[in-house]
């Protein structure tokens, strides 16, 4: 093998593993939301479209072609909400997460772990959205603005029935509680358990439009639940929440 | 110096197990829209 056909081949390695990074960033940014199942179908369409052309069947390749044309259209018009909210997010990372360290995210996990169970144990609901790399400034303002150190007491305090800042969500930006009382989107979705209601609904509603990671309480069954990036993850004890948000976290650094 | 560690540790072992499906799916498709690319290319020659 000559020294040509070596560079060759090096220029195709790289741009292939370019390629599998952007496709992969691709699914993974549509990843949990319901038009990741469109980026399937897509996806199948190409396999499917490159072993027609590979294997010369010409009339099935003739109808993918054209099929697959006239399909970007509409799949432009019936998924524009997820496409414009996708675009939106491309030029909104921040990088505020890499900013904590270690111990002091632990710190932070533990306040909020600490309230989220004292809460449950005393059937009160909460709703805590932790910023990750989208920014959750429009959803600060909602609210009202706060600005202060992560402390259970404080979260307790804030939940409190008759607070007049316990309905709605609370932020954490920055490792610090930026506002509470928020509005957050709720979720579109038709296939969730009825037994969820309206906190959870926003949480899961947030948790598709940014990569926040969101901690409900449920007042009625005491379930202290993590969604991230449209899943949710039920009935978690303190250690457990801990351990799931500080794995989402550093791993999203 | 045994923390850095574990967290490069963390991050080698977190490549293997977050979303393995879909990097495989992507790997899969990159090859093939190369692939593609390439015969287009060449044909367009």
């Amino acid at each position: 093998m000559n020294s040509t056909a070596i560079f060759i081949h090096w220029k195709a390695i790289v741009e292939i593993l370019i390629l599998w990074f952007v496709l992969y960033q691709v699914m993974l940014f549509f990843e949990g939301t319901r038009a990741i199942q469109v980026v399937r179908g897509i996806a199948l369409i190409l396999v499917a479209f490159f072993f027609f052309q590979k294997f010369g069947l010409e009339r099935l390749d003739w109808l993918f072609r054209n099929f697959f044309a006239t399909s970007v259209i509409a799949l432009l018009i019936i998924f524009h909400p997820e496409i414009r909210q996708g675009l939106a997010r491309l030029g909104q990372r921040n990088l505020f997460v890499s900013a904590m360290d270690e111990e002091e995210l632990d710190q932070m996990l533990k306040e909020i772990c600490k309230a989220a169970d004292s809460l449950s144990g005393y059937k009160i609901g909460a709703l805590i959205a932790l910023e990750m790399h989208d920014p959750l400034s429009g959803y600060v303002e909602s609210g009202v603005l706060i600005d202060s150190k992560v402390s259970s007491e404080l979260i307790q305090a804030i939940f409190t029935p008759n607070n007049p800042l316990h309905d709605g969500g609370m932020i954490i930006q920055r490792g610090r509680i930026a506002s509470a009382g928020a509005l957050f989107p709720l979720v579109q979705r038709l296939d969730i358990d009825r037994i969820f209601g309206t906190r959870h609904r926003a949480a899961l509603g947030l948790s598709e439009e940014t990569d926040a990671v969101v901690i409900t309480v449920s007042e009625e069954r005491q379930d202290i639940s993590l969604i991230y990036q449209g899943k949710l993850y039920a009935n978690l004890n303190h250690e457990n929440l801990f351990l799931k948000a500080k794995e989402i976290i550093q791993a999203g650094k | 110096m045994a923390k850095k560690n574990l967290s490069i540790a963390y991050r080698i072992l977190h490549i293997f197990t977050y979303h393995p499906w879909l990097k495989l799916i992507s790997l899969i498709l990159a090859v093939i829209v190369w692939l593609y690319v390439k015969e287009e290319m060449f044909i367009a020659q």
